[in-house]
């Protein structure tokens, strides 16, 4: 038995099937992660490598070499490239996407343990560092303090840090900038080398103070009690109390020769919170987690921490990544169900009946709930792919379930109980809704295939609309026909009309427009060559529109947060940093009201951690990031507030370099920059072509933020030391290192112990004893002998230029140059620079080569060419296995040409680029228009079939097929026009598809009804007109 | 005794039966999706993709008696709606067992 027959002939099982299905997909649907993207894995792995002491040009040729060599025999790997910056060494391995990663780990274990021998002795051990998304923090705060400052890192630790860690999800929770306690011993030299001692002496000295030692048992009468010294320090004041030696027979203590301070390490950064001291909190989630639900529990659990915590603590949020997901995810509902209703209002006006209508809409909540089973099943999560996703199916799903519906009424206008013409009337056309939506299905599966990032991003997409379209094909041939003989009733001939009845409104509007149609579809039959050439002439002039469409990555979003960089003259030191980043404070508290929060950084922090992977950093290195107002809050948009403040950057003087940026830097259309890769060894030639080409690049209109990623090299001191004369006074290299090291960077003596925590006792030269040449040489040394040695006998301190940072991209030296777009396309802006380049002279052994967004760019273009030939090849072979033929899929391919002159008019006139996300939108619309074109040609076969005349099937069939092509244009349209015209945060990415879509199907659905007919004729004109004839001819024996 | 054959359209199926349940006709033989087209104004019914509908066809022994009901209610059938389509056809029966 049939899907329909026994569906109709057991109303509550199927009933009961599907509302199984519902209660699945809700429950899914309750248990479903928030998030903005489906969770990815980008392809990197990188290798960290510390090698302390060493400068950038050492560590290039001593770690990241070796290591880029060891790499090379790993599988799967796309790109290497690599950053040398003093004291580490960093080398990104980039696989293709999708590759297994945990396997490329375990290569480059293996690779590096054949390496680890040949690198340097005190370089440490290399770490393999997994890229996850997760990885990246969901939430900052700013803390700031007044009284409680120097204590804000215990006090945090306690009583924020700990309670927020049990909340499940959570992967850590991180402080930035906190002041740390060290108690500093400050030591003056002169009064040192009075009473002949060290700084290793007294560090030594402190160690040997700072103990417990357990002394054994004693037995005492009956008890046994054991014996222990407690000499550890029991606060910070009694240190300077200590005794470091003797000198003429009297003790020296520590307050004789230094100054000890119980204090904050100094630091080089300062960080100003709305203008206030502040340290950053920030919270990241396990690979998985739901952010929007973590988010909302951690907010909400810092609110109820906040009463617990001193008063002058502030806690405000600078940046909650689940504000720009729920914004988005909200928008993407809301235009959902715009679409629904957009689409029952479509239904209703064609059918005129609200149980029809009923029952087709029903189609649509049952299709998009699978979706929700399915992302719960795969483990994905409601993002604004898969809303998308449900929004471009919510008007497809409904087309199968109308071809259902439609026979059955016509049935039972006939006078058949709705049973039968359920039964019936569904076994007429269950094949065809197969097929169409096959066609469906072929250009929607191969998205499912397509690698690299675009790939990530339209897997989802391809699966959702592919099951939604599957399921509404199995509603319509199941439940479709089982509500219509519950629901359907024969209409009684009403025999006066009512003057304001949709009969006489709508039916009489739809009859007028069916029959300007058909006379239409006459004059276009006998005016073919017109028809043909004017078409022809249209597709031609809309191929010139194309160029003037400008093309780009991802279209940038504005998602409400300017991100600047401002770089001083290299060795700037952080006083003087921090004086501009006042100005620049100045600057945005009086003239951008749009401004939330701010969040300023001068300077770094000194060790050179994990931080410094992903931001620039150096004393002489401003950042600000700052959370503007929602967009509809606002006037202007992020883009404009930009421009502004780049301006006002321009005005001030000390600034060398800085760069505004609009994103966040955690999504896509991140980079939307074009680089510029110069490949090169000599660091001479290079900088120059480099300085040459981004020189150049500034000169053009369009081009701004830009950089060069080598920095300019700063001034560094070296001590140079005299072999012999290290030899002569008992002394070598380590030992002069390692002495001047404690003196200046510090001696880390002991641990001090409080409450539990540990604070480093350093001893070190007092600052003012350290801060010039001369006193650096003036450092006074012990030898093997006991005998103090100056610097200045064994060395001289000089003066020199280092580069701070060698990069390497396929294990050559690079600089890039790069340029992000202003009032261009990304794709203009690289033709220009292109062109730019091409007019400079290179040096033979230098090679210059454009990558950045416009290399993925051009990328995914690709692989999106090569998707849409396959989508192409797979619609002809789905149709020409329905038609049994070869031909007639060429004549409804005719229409492919013209949804796609619609997609660059519409985007023309609405001035958007074309993006990957339109391409997707052009590469959809071939399933969708050739459905329509489908409809038509089918009905004419049949018409031929039945005997009528080649001309005279084309325009009865058009007639009548022209209310069910408008009705799933029209739904489909529809659907997709609140996502065109959406525009709340993240609408930017859609918005274009959305476009396209809508330009590319109004527009080809037009001229498929004129074309497709011509077409129809001129193609079938010889072999079809005379299959009568050709039946005569086989049957010729009873002719005699 | 007569033979009856209608043959109709399969949409009418279940009233044909209960026609014959009305006049106590107990027995017949059906064919189910038979195909064919009719000598004037029906439509063909080929079970194809040009003519997607299917007949049925019922064979019935009744009694002279009832025939001309069986018609009479055949005929009020068909005049629902001409479109749908139901012949009936009378002939003898010369023996049976």
């Amino acid at each position: 038995m049939s899907i329909y027959s026994s569906s109709v002939k057991n109303p509550i099982t199927t009933i009961m099937i599907f509302l199984a299905v519902i209660v699945f997909g809700l429950y899914s649907l309750s248990s479903l992660p928030i998030d903005l993207y489906p969770e990815m894995e980008p392809p990197y792995i990188s290798i960290m490598t510390t090698y302390p002491g060493a400068s950038a040009a050492d560590i290039e040729t001593n770690v990241t070499k070796p290591i880029e060599d060891a790499l090379n025999s790993v599988d799967n790997l796309k790109n290497i490239s690599s950053r040398s910056i003093d004291n580490m060494s960093v080398v990104f391995a980039e696989f293709e996407w999708e590759s297994n990663l945990d396997e490329a780990v375990n290569d480059i274990r293996n690779s590096l343990s054949f390496v680890e021998e040949a690198l340097p002795d005190d370089c440490k051990k290399p770490t393999i560092f997994k890229f996850n998304s997760s990885m990246m923090p969901i939430l900052f705060y700013a803390v700031t303090a007044k009284e409680s400052y120097p204590a804000l890192n215990k006090i945090l630790e306690e009583k924020l840090i700990n309670p927020l860690n049990r909340i499940e999800g959570i992967g850590s929770i991180g402080l930035e900038g906190t002041p740390k306690r060290e108690i500093a011993i400050e030591v003056n030299p002169q009064k040192l080398e009075a009473y002949n001692l060290t700084v290793e002496d007294i560090g030594n000295v402190l160690k040997a103070e700072n103990i417990n030692m357990p002394l054994g048992k004693l037995e005492m009468g009956a008890m046994d009690y054991s014996l222990r010294v407690e000499g550890e320090f029991k606060e910070s004041s009694v240190i300077q109390n200590i005794v470091i030696g003797s000198y003429m027979g009297k003790s020296i203590y520590l307050k004789d020769v230094a100054y000890v301070r119980d204090t904050i390490k100094k630091r080089t950064i300062d960080q100003k919170i709305n203008g206030e001291n502040g340290i950053r909190l920030f919270v990241m989630k396990q690979s998985g987690a739901n952010t929007v639900k973590i988010t909302k529990q951690v907010n909400a659990e810092i609110e109820k921490l906040k009463k617990t915590l001193p008063p002058d603590i502030q806690l405000i949020q600078i940046f909650d990544s689940s504000v720009f997901i729920n914004h988005s995810i909200s928008n993407l509902t809301e235009t959902l169900m715009w679409a629904f209703l957009f689409v029952v209002l479509v239904v209703i006006f064609f059918l005129g009946r609200w149980r029809a209508t009923f029952i087709i809409v029903l189609t649509i909540p049952i299709s998009l709930i699978v979706a929700f089973i399915y992302l719960k099943l795969s483990g994905n999560s409601i993002n604004i792919i898969s809303l998308s996703a449900l929004s471009i199916a919510i008007g497809m799903v409904v087309d199968d379930a109308i071809v259902v519906l439609e026979n059955i009424s016509k049935h039972i206008d006939r006078g058949a109980s709705p049973r039968e013409a359920a039964i019936y009337a569904t076994n007429e056309v269950w094949l065809a809704v197969i097929v169409t939506t096959l066609t469906v299905v072929a250009v929607f599966l191969p998205l499912t295939m397509v690698t690299g990032m675009t790939g990530v991003l339209f897997k989802q997409l391809g699966w959702i609309v592919t099951i939604t379209v599957v399921t509404s094909t199995i509603a319509a041939i199941s439940l479709t026909p089982m509500l219509s003989s519950k629901m359907l009733r024969l209409k009684p001939k009403k025999l006066t009309e009512r003057k304001w009845s949709y009969d006489n409104i709508v039916i009489r509007f739809l009859d007028t427009l069916d029959a300007f149609y058909e006379k239409s579809i006459r004059w276009a039959l006998a005016h073919k060559k017109t028809v043909v050439f004017s078409s022809i002439g249209i597709f031609v002039a809309s191929i010139f529109l194309v160029s003037q469409v400008g093309s780009e990555f991802i279209p940038e979003t504005d998602q409400s947060t300017l991100n600047i960089t401002v770089e001083l003259q290299t060795g700037t030191r952080v006083e003087k940093t921090v004086e501009v980043t006042r100005k620049i404070t100045e600057i945005i508290e009086t003239k951008y009201p749009e401004v939330k929060v701010r969040f300023s950084s001068s300077g770094s922090d000194s060790e050179g951690d994990f931080t410094s992977l992903f931001s620039e950093s150096g004393s002489h290195m401003i950042n600000f990031s700052m959370r503007l107002t929602q967009p509809s809050e606002r006037n202007r948009t992020v883009w404009e507030i930009a421009d502004a403040l780049r301006k006002d950057l321009d005005g001030i003087a000390e600034i060398e370099k800085y760069s505004v940026s609009t994103q966040d830097g955690m999504s896509f259309g991140g980079g939307n920059a074009i680089s510029v890769e110069i490949y090169g060894y000599d660091f001479a030639k290079t900088d120059a072509l480099a300085r040459q080409i981004a020189d150049s690049i500034k000169s053009l209109p369009g081009a701004r933020d830009v950089k060069i990623s080598r920095k300019k090299e700063k001034p560094e001191l070296k001590v140079v030391l005299d072999q012999e004369k290290m030899a002569l006074n008992g002394l070598n290299n380590a030992m002069v290192s390692m002495a001047l090291r404690n003196r200046i960077q510090g001696y880390t003596s002991t641990k001090y112990r409080e409450k539990g925590d540990e604070y480093d006792v350093v001893v070190r030269f007092a600052e003012e004893d350290r801060n010039t040449i001369t006193e650096i040489e003036n450092i006074s040394i012990k030898n093997m002998y006991g005998k103090m040695i100056r610097l200045k006998e064994i060395g001289k301190v000089e003066e020199h230029w280092a580069a701070p940072n060698i990069e390497h991209k396929r294990r050559e030296r690079i600089v890039t140059v790069s340029a992000s777009p202003h009032n261009v396309s990304l794709g203009d802006l690289s033709k220009r620079i292109q062109k730019q380049l091409d007019s400079i002279e290179k040096p033979s052994e230098i090679l210059v080569n454009m990558g950045g967004s416009f290399e993925d760019m051009q990328e995914s273009f690709a692989d999106l060419g090569l998707l849409m030939i396959l989508v192409l090849l797979l619609v002809y072979i789905v149709m020409a296995a329905q038609f049994e033929s070869l031909k007639m899929p060429l004549i409804i391919m005719f229409s492919i040409p013209f949804a796609f002159s619609g997609v660059f008019i519409a985007l023309f006139i609405s001035g958007k680029t074309f993006s990957v996300i339109a391409a997707l939108g052009a590469i959809m619309l071939i399933g969708i228009v050739v459905k329509n074109a489908i409809v038509l040609i089918d009905y004419i076969n049949l018409m031929r079939e039945r005997g009528y005349e080649l001309n005279e099937a084309i325009s009865l069939s058009g007639r009548s097929r022209l209310r069910p092509v408008l009705m799933t244009a029209a739904t489909t349209v529809l659907g997709m026009v609140p996502m065109a015209l959406s525009k709340g945060e993240g609408s930017e990415i859609w918005s274009p598809m959305g476009i396209a879509v809508i330009g590319g199907l109004i527009f080809s659905t037009i001229i498929t009804l004129i074309i497709v007919p011509v077409g129809y004729n001129l193609m079938a004109r010889k072999g079809e007109m005379n299959k009568k004839k050709q039946l005569e001819k086989q049957f010729h024996f009873l002719d005699n | 005794m007569k033979a009856v054959m209608i043959t109709y359209n399969q949409a009418h199926t279940e009233r044909v039966e209960y026609i014959l349940d009305r006049l106590e006709i107990k027995g017949f033989t059906r064919w189910a999706d038979v195909q064919g087209r009719g000598s004037e104004t029906g439509e063909p019914r080929m079970n194809t993709h040009t003519w997607p509908e299917n007949n049925s066809a019922t064979l019935t022994m009744v009694d002279d008696s009832k025939v001309a009901d069986l018609l009479a209610s055949i005929k009020k059938l068909d005049e629902i709606n001409k479109e749908v389509g139901i012949r009936a056809f009378v002939w003898n029966i010369e023996q049976m067992y």
